[in-house]
């Protein structure tokens, strides 16, 4: 644990900035969408919000002070440590609504954190094994091994959301291999066959039934193709500059029930409208290009790589989620970082940010 | 340091660096958030713009429709559990404009001071202005009529039909079907009820709980554009709710009914019995009648019970809430003999022929153990001691047992775990070994307690349900049943989803012919001279069945008063368990009459007469065969009555 001056000197006070106002806004956010109904009923959930928070600050201190090319070294152990979860997940958690995905009453789900130490032992594997242009699709082997055990794990979980979103994440460092054109339309044949053996085996029928819903919502208006209605008529309420903090008609009759944690986009587009939209999706870009500054200013290859894998993590479910919402894609459960109610996903957000904080804050130690 | 990538920054990473790639990316981020961008503006600005444009003062409104809950029927398709609309008025404070003549408006109608209305709605601000508050939940056709008809004149009031939850024959079966309420704010805290919005209607108690998933069916919605008086100008999209799943119950209604009120008093000065009744088919474990009294009228939940309501029924000194039938535990008394006669002839510590002299009492070191009877049995072998259900017998059948064989015989039929049945409340009752007690008291058992234990008191715990599921096991040769309470579920449409199957959990550690054996001496506790079943006799079936009466306060307490005198919380309990036909048992019902200051023979088996009776007038036996079979039996018991004369002779 040893916090160089310098590095407190060259604290990237920006990217801490853009993050802090971005957790504002969103406990802003979260305290309307829970705000309705019984009388200090859901209330619980912006308390409950409030303490992960306050312990994820705590996490992120830690994280800070420890410098992060320690996280080199311990990347495999902590990867065998996260799959080691998921495996306890999958025999002891029990069964809610279809999915194994929860430990301690639904407290805790590993799968959040298997996603950071598989990005910690990519970028390890980037920074030790550069791409050669002669050793063509082998490069490939390493990242697949890397990523195959907890994908499978999750979708053995049965959580779909997520083991899509793992995948995804390992994608992000698929720019760092080098091969041919060729080789890439092996990659995308073989994703095609993948997301068929996916959508066969992996698929519950009401999952089939939202995607087709979103290939085709005028096939069944009726059915699940009303979420993404619902919300669309949430946002559209919302117009210019919205109906106001706590004043949104559509989101008070809480016609989401998913409102306060996959639906929460919907809330702010309703309540503070285009502009108040546009504004989250400027810092949500901005935080995601400070954090590939970040990357591409660090002398050290491990962490620039690990800088990037960060930024796949926050990207990639913002993005789902926000197409998601938007209904440019169907409904997945993915939470939004940051924004959406969720204590494990809140933890894996706050410790890619102080990563990336991490990483930014030594860049002058080299 | 080379890391293959060009270490560096941005600009000086060129092509082949780490710069080009990141680049990429950022280029690919950068798109995505500018195509929300785009869509984002023509949901807002375009679409938005046009849903407004149809006049300044229009907005949306969305209307719940809450999904009907599912029905629960008997095993005849008799609803016990329905839902009927509910005729609701509400206000929305948002669309009151100038509360005043509204509430004097409405007032008229519904018959209520104005200002009284105005004191309901408030003042309130923030989001809670758009919140329908709920002036009227179940207002009569006519009433509500008029306020449909009056609608024009009413800015700010909504009028509605919503599902209503209701128990046909209120407090019948009411433990067994349980309760819906509001969905806690605990609840909605964890995973499992995070499809579940405040104030949304859940199971809270017995099947109602149990069966959530299945019940709850789909919630729907409807969007309307509405203008500024609140009238609704346009439809804009609805989904219609799905209701939720229908079940069909191994209940039947009739037995149920029967049981229920046979426990009702018979002078009208006295109050009503309480305890608990279950009956079930011992073929395959079909629960067709499940009592527990007092209870409660079910239909108080339905619409949010009132406190004064919910307060009365928390402090009721009987406890209407508790399921006696699963989670009620008391002694066994001597239905337990029924065990231990089984163990006793299993281990060969006895045999069927064995006499053992009564003298009215049992000695042990310096205790001495009473028989019922003060003047004592004399000599019974075990047919005779079930059916007199001799104490001493049995005390000295005990005390050759030895405590840990009796209770592994217990477990045997089932006692001291869970039956299985779906009800959330069941207890497990308890079966006293050396090891439990040095365990929990810290103690040594003692000698005298395997004799207490051998009559079914001490520490012995059963609930009636799990005396059932022992019966039936004797009933059906031997095998123990999980207890079932549903036939099988069907969708709203009735389209059957699936089959509830029988459930076999494991058999008794007793060969046939023993159960044969015991069973013969319960046909001789109903059918034999004296027998202390005599009333639990249907004409033309016969039954087997045993009796048990259970003290709930040591003897000393009450020795000096007069059985009138003893107040109602020191009387013994009353139990009797019976299965019929003997030979081919279709039916198990075990009765438990608490504090009914008289034998299990006298209070509980007519009571069991009763359910029996009904279930064979619906169901009757083959009458030829029926009654020679009586005779086989009767002969029987008199024949073995007349071996033991001449033997003693």
């Amino acid at each position: 644990m040893n916090v160089d001056r310098r590095s407190l000197q060259y604290f990237d006070w920006v990217f801490f900035s853009i993050a802090l106002i971005l957790i504002v806004f969103a406990f802003v956010n979260l305290t309307s969408a829970t705000n309705s109904g019984v009388e200090g009923g859901m209330s619980d959930v912006v308390r409950r919000q409030g303490i992960v928070v306050g312990f994820c600050s705590v996490v992120m201190a830690v994280i800070l002070m420890i410098d992060y090319r320690h996280f080199e070294r311990f990347a495999l152990l902590l990867y065998a440590a996260s799959l080691l979860l998921l495996v306890a997940t999958l025999v002891i958690a029990p069964e809610i609504r279809g999915a194994r995905a929860w430990l301690f009453e639904g407290r805790f789900q590993p799968s959040e954190f298997a996603k950071i130490t598989m990005v910690l032992v990519m970028a390890r594997h980037f920074h030790r094994n550069p791409p050669e242009a002669s050793s063509g699709m082998r490069q490939l082997i390493g990242p697949i091994l890397i990523a195959a055990p907890p994908v499978a794990l999750i979708v053995a979980q049965k959580d779909m959301g997520v083991a899509l979103l793992t995948l995804l994440v390992a994608m992000t460092f698929l720019p760092f291999v080098r091969i041919s054109g060729r080789a890439w339309a092996g990659i995308a044949a073989a994703a095609v066959g993948a997301l068929t053996a996916l959508w066969s085996y992996g698929l519950k029928g009401y999952q089939q039934q939202r995607i087709l819903d979103f290939l085709d919502p005028e096939r069944d208006p009726l059915s699940s193709g009303y979420q993404a209605m619902q919300s669309r008529i949430a946002i559209g309420a919302g117009g210019l500059f919205g109906q106001g903090w706590m004043e949104g008609t559509q989101t008070q009759l809480r016609f989401l029930p998913t409102q306060h944690t996959d639906f929460i986009f919907s809330v702010l587009a309703e309540e503070w409208g285009f502009v108040g939209s546009i504004l989250v999706l400027a810092l949500f870009l901005a935080m995601l290009l400070w954090g590939l500054w970040i990357a591409s200013s660090s002398k050290d290859g491990f962490g620039a790589l690990l800088s990037v894998g960060l930024v796949g993590t926050l990207f990639w479910p913002a993005v789902i989620n926000i197409a998601m919402v938007l209904g440019l894609a169907p409904v997945i459960g993915v939470p939004l970082p940051l924004f959406s109610y969720g204590g494990s996903a809140m933890l894996s957000a706050f410790i890619s940010l102080a990563l990336l904080l991490n990483i930014s804050m030594r860049r002058y130690l080299f | 340091m080379n890391t293959g990538y060009g270490d560096g920054r941005l600009s000086g990473g060129g092509v082949q660096g780490m710069g080009g790639r990141i680049f990429v990316i950022a280029a690919a981020i950068i798109l995505a958030f500018f195509t929300f961008a785009l869509r984002l503006f023509q949901l807002q600005i375009v679409e938005g713009a046009e849903l407004r444009s149809r006049s300044e003062q229009n907005f949306v409104r969305t209307i719940r429709l809450d999904a009907p809950r599912g029905e629960i029927v008997d095993r005849e398709g008799r609803v016990l559990a329905a839902t009927r609309p509910a005729y609701r008025v509400q206000i929305i404070p948002n669309e009151l404009h100038g509360g005043d003549r509204t509430f004097l408006a409405l007032g008229q109608i519904l018959g209520e001071a104005p200002s009284e209305i105005a004191r309901r709605v408030g003042q309130p601000s923030g989001r809670k202005r758009f919140q329908p508050i709920v002036l009227r939940g179940d207002l009569g056709y006519e009433r509500f009529a008029q306020v449909e008809s009056h609608r024009y004149a009413l800015p700010g009031v909504v009028t509605n039909i919503a599902p209503r939850r209701h128990y046909v024959e209120n407090q019948l079966a009411a433990h067994l079907l349980g309760t819906i309420g509001e969905v806690g704010t605990r609840q909605l805290a964890t995973p499992q009820f995070d499809d579940y919005s405040a104030g949304e209607i859940v199971g809270q108690f017995g099947l109602e709980s149990r069966l959530e998933t299945h019940l709850r069916g789909r919630a729907g919605g409807r969007n309307l554009v509405v203008d500024v008086a609140g009238r609704e100008i346009e439809l804009l999209d609805e989904l219609k709710p799905v209701p939720g799943g229908r079940v069909v119950l191994t209940l039947d209604l009739d037995l149920q009914r029967v049981a229920e009120e046979a426990f009702r008093s018979v002078d009208p000065e006295l109050p009503d019995m309480m305890g608990a009744l279950v009956a079930i088919d011992p073929s395959n474990g079909e629960v067709l009648a499940l009592v527990s009294l007092p209870a409660y009228n079910p239909n108080s939940f339905a619409g949010g019970i009132d406190s004064r309501t919910w307060d009365q029924l928390l402090s009721d000194p009987w406890k209407p809430l508790r399921n006696r039938a699963v989670s009620g535990e008391y002694s066994p008394g001597s239905t337990y003999k029924t065990v231990i006669a089984a163990a006793g002839l299993s281990e060969n510590v006895i045999n069927q022929e064995e006499e053992i002299f009564c003298p009215g009492y049992y000695r042990l070191g310096r205790r001495t153990y009473r028989c019922w009877k003060r003047g004592g049995h004399g000599d019974v072998n075990m047919e005779n001691a079930l059916k007199s259900s001799c104490d001493v017998y049995f005390y000295n059948l005990g005390v050759r047992l030895g405590i840990d064989r009796i209770a592994h015989y217990a477990r045997g039929f089932g006692f001291g775990r869970n039956t299985g049945i779906d009800l959330a409340a069941e207890k497990a009752g308890l079966v006293p070994t050396k090891n439990w007690k040095w365990k929990s008291k810290g103690e040594a058992w003692i000698k005298g307690e395997t004799v207490s234990a051998a009559i079914g008191q001490g520490f012995n715990l059963v609930t009636p349900v799990q005396l059932a599921v022992a019966y039936a096991a004797i009933a059906n040769g031997g095998r123990v049943l999980r207890p079932q309470l549903i036939k099988r579920f069907e969708t709203w449409d009735r389209e059957v989803l699936k089959i509830v199957t029988p459930e076999e959990r494991s058999r008794v550690p007793v060969s046939r012919e023993i159960i044969e054996v015991v069973r013969d001496g319960l046909i001789a506790v109903v059918h034999g001279e004296h027998g202390t079943g005599r009333r639990a006799r249907v004409p033309g079936v016969v039954v087997a069945g045993k009796s048990g009466t259970t003290q709930v306060v040591s003897l000393d307490l009450v020795k000096d008063m007069e059985p009138e005198e003893i107040p109602v919380r020191y009387r013994d309990h009353a139990l009797f368990a019976a299965f019929a036909p003997a030979l081919e048992p279709e039916i198990v019902v075990v009765a438990l009459v608490e504090h009914a200051g008289a034998g299990g023979g006298k209070v509980a088996a007519p009571i069991v007469q009763k359910v029996l009776a009904r279930y064979f007038e619906k169901h009757p036996p083959e009458p030829d065969p029926g009654e020679t079979q009586v005779v086989v039996v009767q002969d029987r018991v008199a024949g073995q009555l007349g071996r033991r004369a001449g033997g003693v002779q």
